[in-house]
Formats: C-alpha cells, sequence, structure tokens
C-alpha cells in the first residue's frame, strides 16, 4: 500500500477550488466557508452543478462535476488533480482531455503489440485517444492501474476513416463541456464481450478498439475485458459494489448552483445503507421500461450526463426560436407522470413538470441547475417515433439514486440495477 | 494495411440512403455484416446483423431507392458508409451543436435524422421525407 498522503492533499486543493467556484457563482446566497475542513466519511466526494470550464459565456446547463486526481501508477508524487470531471452514470470509465493532462502517462498495447486507440462513439460525434494506466484516486478511493482514455492526444492524431464515419469529433475542452468524464453506470467495462477476443465470432471490427503503430496507421482489434476502458468503482479497494449520488431538491425555475455528494460503495458504511428505494432491475443495454403517454418504452435509462429530461410528446410544444431547437417551450408548466418498471418487474410512478426552456433560460441567465428543462428526440409532427425515455440529471435533485454494478451483490440485490 | 485504407475508397460510392437498394450489396460488404430481407406492403426491409452486435435495418421501395436507415444496438454503425450522400449534411448539423450527447435531432425539408442513447445501447434512424412511399408512417422506421 502506497503513501496516500500527498494525494489526500491534492485532493483538498481540487475541492477548495471547488468551493470557490461555488461561492464565485453566488450559489442560493449561502454563507461562504473559505477553508474546507475533511469530516466527510472516505466513502464521500464533494459533486457540483457549475457553469462548467468554458465559463459563463458558454455555460452548462444541469451538468455534474467532481475532482479526480490520477497519478502514473505507483508514484505518489506524478500526480495531478483535474475538476470539471463530469459525473456520467451512462457511461464506463475515465476520460481525460489530453489537452488538460500535464502528467505523462504510460500508453497500453494492443495483442499485436502495436498501441491501443479507441474511437468512442456519442450520439452527436466520436473521441479518439489512446488507452493509458493511470492510479485513479476519487475523494479518498483508490483504483490501482486503471485504464483510461487520453482525448485528443497529438500522439494519435490520424483517425482512422471507420472512427471519423461515425461522426464529428469531440476532442477538446470547448468541445465536451469538462476536462474529463467519470463513468461510474452499472457496467464494468466501456465496451464488454463484443469488443473482446471470441473463439466463434470476429469482433475485431468493434467499432471502438484499434491498433495502432506509430505512424497512426490503425486496424480494428480485440481487448480483453480488463484491458478495456475500466469503471473505477469495481476496481476500488472497498467500497466497490456501486455508489449513490445524493443531491439536494431545487424548487423551479431553479438556482445558480448546486453542490451535493457521491458517496461510494453500497451497504458498505452506514452512510451508504439501503432502505425503503424501489430497486429497478437493468436489462443488458442498461436500459428499463418507462411507460408514458400510453407508450411502451424499453430504452429507457437514468443518466446523470443528460442534461434535461428526454421523451417524444407529439401533444407538447417546441421551442420555435433555434438557440432552444429540440426543446420542450410549453406556454405554462405542464404536469406529468411516467411509470418506470424494472427487468425484476417492479414499478414506480413518477411526476415530473416540463417548464418553457426558453423562458427558464432567457429569465435566469445566470442559473446552471434548472430543474424543470425537457426535450424531445424527434419532432412534432410524428408522435411515438422513439423507443427511449431518457431521464437526465433533473431526476437526480432531491433524491438518493443507487447505481449497483454488474456482478456485484449488495445487502439487498445483485447488480446491475439502479435503485431510489 | 496500405491495401485495405485503398480498398475502402472506391467502395465508399457504394452508399445506401438515396442510393439504390442494390447498393445495399456494397454496406453488407463493407461493413462485414450477414443480412435477412423482408417485405413489408411497399417496401422491403434489409436488416444487416453487424460485428459489433449492432442491428442496421435498410427501407427501400421496390424497385426503387434506399428512404430510410435505423439502428439499435451497443455500437453506433459507420455512418458515412450507410447516410452516404447525407453524411456530410450530418456532420455539419452535429457540429452546430443543440442538446447533448445523449441525442441528436436534425430536421431539413429533404432529410431527417434522430440519434439518441448511451454508451453500449444507441439507437436512430435518419430518412428522405419527400422519398418515403404512400402509406408509409414515420413510425414503421424503426
Amino acid at each position: 500500500m502506497r503513501n496516500v498522503a500527498p494525494m489526500v492533499a491534492a485532493g483538498l486543493i481540487g475541492l477548495s477550488s471547488l468551493a470557490f467556484v461555488s461561492c464565485g457563482g453566488g450559489g442560493g446566497g449561502a454563507s461562504v466557508v473559505p477553508t474546507p475542513v475533511p469530516t466527510n466519511p472516505s466513502n464521500v466526494v464533494s459533486v457540483i452543478v457549475d457553469a462548467g470550464p468554458n465559463g459563463p459565456n458558454n455555460s452548462s446547463v444541469n451538468t455534474l462535476y467532481t475532482t479526480v486526481t490520477v497519478c502514473v501508477p505507483g508514484s505518489t508524487t506524478s500526480c495531478q488533480t483535474i475538476d470539471h470531471i463530469q459525473v456520467d452514470t451512462g457511461s464506463y470509465g475515465l476520460r481525460l482531455l489530453a489537452s488538460v493532462l500535464t502528467l505523462s502517462l504510460q500508453g497500453t498495447m494492443a495483442s499485436n503489440g502495436n498501441s491501443l486507440v479507441e474511437c468512442t462513439q456519442f450520439v452527436d460525434g466520436y473521441s479518439w485517444g489512446p488507452i493509458a494506466l493511470a492510479d485513479i484516486q476519487v475523494g479518498e478511493e483508490t483504483a490501482a492501474s486503471v485504464p483510461v482514455q487520453v482525448i485528443g492526444s497529438s500522439t494519435f492524431a490520424t483517425v482512422p476513416a471507420n472512427c471519423s464515419a461515425t461522426g464529428t469529433a469531440e476532442d477538446t475542452v470547448a468541445a465536451f463541456g469538462a476536462n474529463g468524464i467519470l463513468g461510474i453506470g452499472v457496467f464494468e467495462q466501456d465496451c464488454g464481450s463484443g469488443c473482446a477476443p471470441s473463439t466463434t465470432v470476429d469482433n475485431s471490427a468493434n467499432g471502438f478498439y484499434y491498433s495502432c503503430t506509430a505512424a497512426s496507421v490503425c486496424v480494428g482489434t480485440t481487448v480483453a475485458l480488463n484491458s478495456q476502458v475500466l469503471n473505477p468503482i469495481p476496481l476500488f479497494t472497498t467500497d466497490n459494489d456501486g455508489s449513490i449520488l445524493v443531491l439536494p431538491s431545487v424548487t423551479a425555475p431553479g438556482t445558480t448552483t448546486l453542490t451535493g455528494s457521491l458517496i461510494f460503495g453500497i451497504d458498505t458504511q452506514s452512510n451508504n445503507a439501503s432502505g425503503s428505494e424501489t430497486i429497478l432491475a437493468v436489462d443488458g443495454l442498461g436500459d428499463f421500461t418507462t411507460v408514458f403517454n400510453s407508450q411502451t418504452l424499453t430504452q429507457s435509462f437514468l443518466d446523470s450526463g443528460t442534461n434535461g429530461t428526454f421523451f417524444d410528446d407529439a401533444a407538447l410544444t417546441l421551442c420555435a426560436d433555434p438557440n432552444f431547437k429540440g426543446f420542450y417551450c410549453p406556454a405554462g408548466s405542464q404536469p406529468f407522470t411516467a411509470t418506470l418498471m424494472g427487468t425484476n418487474n417492479t414499478s414506480i410512478t413518477e411526476p415530473f413538470t416540463v417548464d418553457n426552456a426558453q423562458t427558464l433560460a432567457t429569465n435566469n441567465p445566470t442559473f446552471t441547475v434548472l430543474p424543470t428543462l425537457a426535450g424531445t428526440f424527434s419532432t412534432a409532427s410524428s408522435s411515438n417515433t422513439s423507443n427511449t425515455f431518457d431521464w437526465g440529471l433533473p431526476f437526480y435533485y432531491g433524491r438518493r439514486v443507487f447505481t449497483a454494478i454488474e456482478n456485484q451483490r449488495t445487502a439487498v440485490d445483485t447488480g446491475p440495477y439502479v435503485a431510489f | 494495411v496500405g491495401a485495405l485504407l485503398v480498398a475502402l475508397v472506391p467502395r465508399l460510392a457504394c452508399a445506401a440512403l438515396g442510393e439504390p437498394e442494390s447498393s445495399i450489396a456494397g454496406d453488407l460488404q463493407h461493413l462485414k455484416g450477414s443480412i435477412k430481407s423482408t417485405v413489408r406492403s411497399n417496401y422491403r426491409v434489409h436488416e444487416i446483423q453487424l460485428p459489433s452486435g449492432t442491428v442496421l435495418r435498410e427501407f427501400a421501395a421496390v424497385g426503387g431507392n434506399v428512404f430510410a436507415i435505423a439502428w439499435s444496438g451497443p455500437a453506433i454503425p459507420d455512418l458515412r458508409q450507410a447516410l452516404g450522400r447525407y453524411f456530410d449534411v450530418y456532420v455539419t448539423a452535429a457540429q452546430a451543436k443543440q442538446g447533448t450527447r445523449r441525442h441528436l435531432l436534425i430536421e431539413q425539408s429533404e432529410f431527417v435524422m434522430q440519434s439518441s442513447g448511451h454508451m453500449r445501447a444507441f439507437s436512430g434512424r435518419a430518412y428522405l421525407p419527400q422519398a418515403l412511399p404512400p402509406g408509409t408512417s414515420v413510425d414503421e422506421l424503426r
């Protein structure tokens, strides 16, 4: 066990800067506490919704951040603490933007001895960059020698055609709205068995992983499960079966900033015990079913990385202003209910409210927390077109949301599941 | 590897959306998938099972052109291949970012694209509204 004291100190610097950002943003008129006191249990890290790393003129909305320390594996001195890492229950693994990473991390190799590089897919584009090993510290939890992605590295600047074919590049802090992403959803790997070697099928054209020569000539490759980019939580030495996001409730229209906690572990300490929460088991894609407006939407999910509540309702007015394209702009507050159903046949009814997105933003230009912000996947002219209800960060406001990771057993069930 | 890159270039011409139904064979070869075709009332659906585990469906008017594609699964398909000449429209619109990384909505008079999902679970579709066979509902295109 290495000495973690210097890393803890580095972590406190990060927390201090987070607190400053919170106060600087004028959050809720709370009194200023200049010196953070490390009273938290060791499995808790502070999280914040604020304008993000691109400043007030290019502010993020409903985007949750924390601070992460990465170190060269085994080192207690070659470390870097990075703030404004997005907390994302809709992805798996840590990704850092090369432009903010000052640490030199050792890249990993594909099975053919060339460098392992990943094309991470997002709905509107991709992030290209090599896989490297890092020790990860979040709060006081540590995971040793974890594969992470370094996005936008100059070492492999040439993107293979099959990767760029998925859309537009997202490899800068400006495009990302964060200095990195901490993926802590229900799965252990970012791709899983579809990218792993198989005796029955050729998985080399998986679209995610490539082996690249120094000259950036890349071909698709399989990667063993434990060499893929990994959700760090199962690799923590303790509190490694999942996490709980705890955020205060927010009344509409919202507030400037919001601070809460990310608690690691479920049923491992007194502060993360399961209680009377409803457990929704999720399927092999990480999804459950939402019943809304008589539609049964089987590809529904909870996602702290989505900045609103997203669903299709042809009767709800969309914003006409192109700056708010895809968001709803009803004349007044619209109340709804939906039913969430897990694959374990447990269900729970959820009320929610949609407000006019343009009014929310225009009347509250300093707010980064907008609990009634909602949008659509499709168009007003076509109903019932998506199979998805995406419960974004607003769902997390005002409750404790448990995310239990696959293959991990808590006191009440085995992951993958979500509970609240 | 060099030969592979060269070989890819001419095949990019065999794009699907807006191209003749026969171009689907080019998709199949390029995407290394297996195919299953079914006939509906006024169009055919070609379902391509991709190596990634994702299913790509291409909707073609009988004897006509591909008017829609839809996909669902753990990875987004090769959209340059599947969208063909509309790929640049998609990229330009995606760069003018709206919403979040979890959804994309492009709505133009001749091209509509919707894409959503999260890591390991994507779905989406693109279609040409003016090319839909008469009587075809957008809801069928999934």
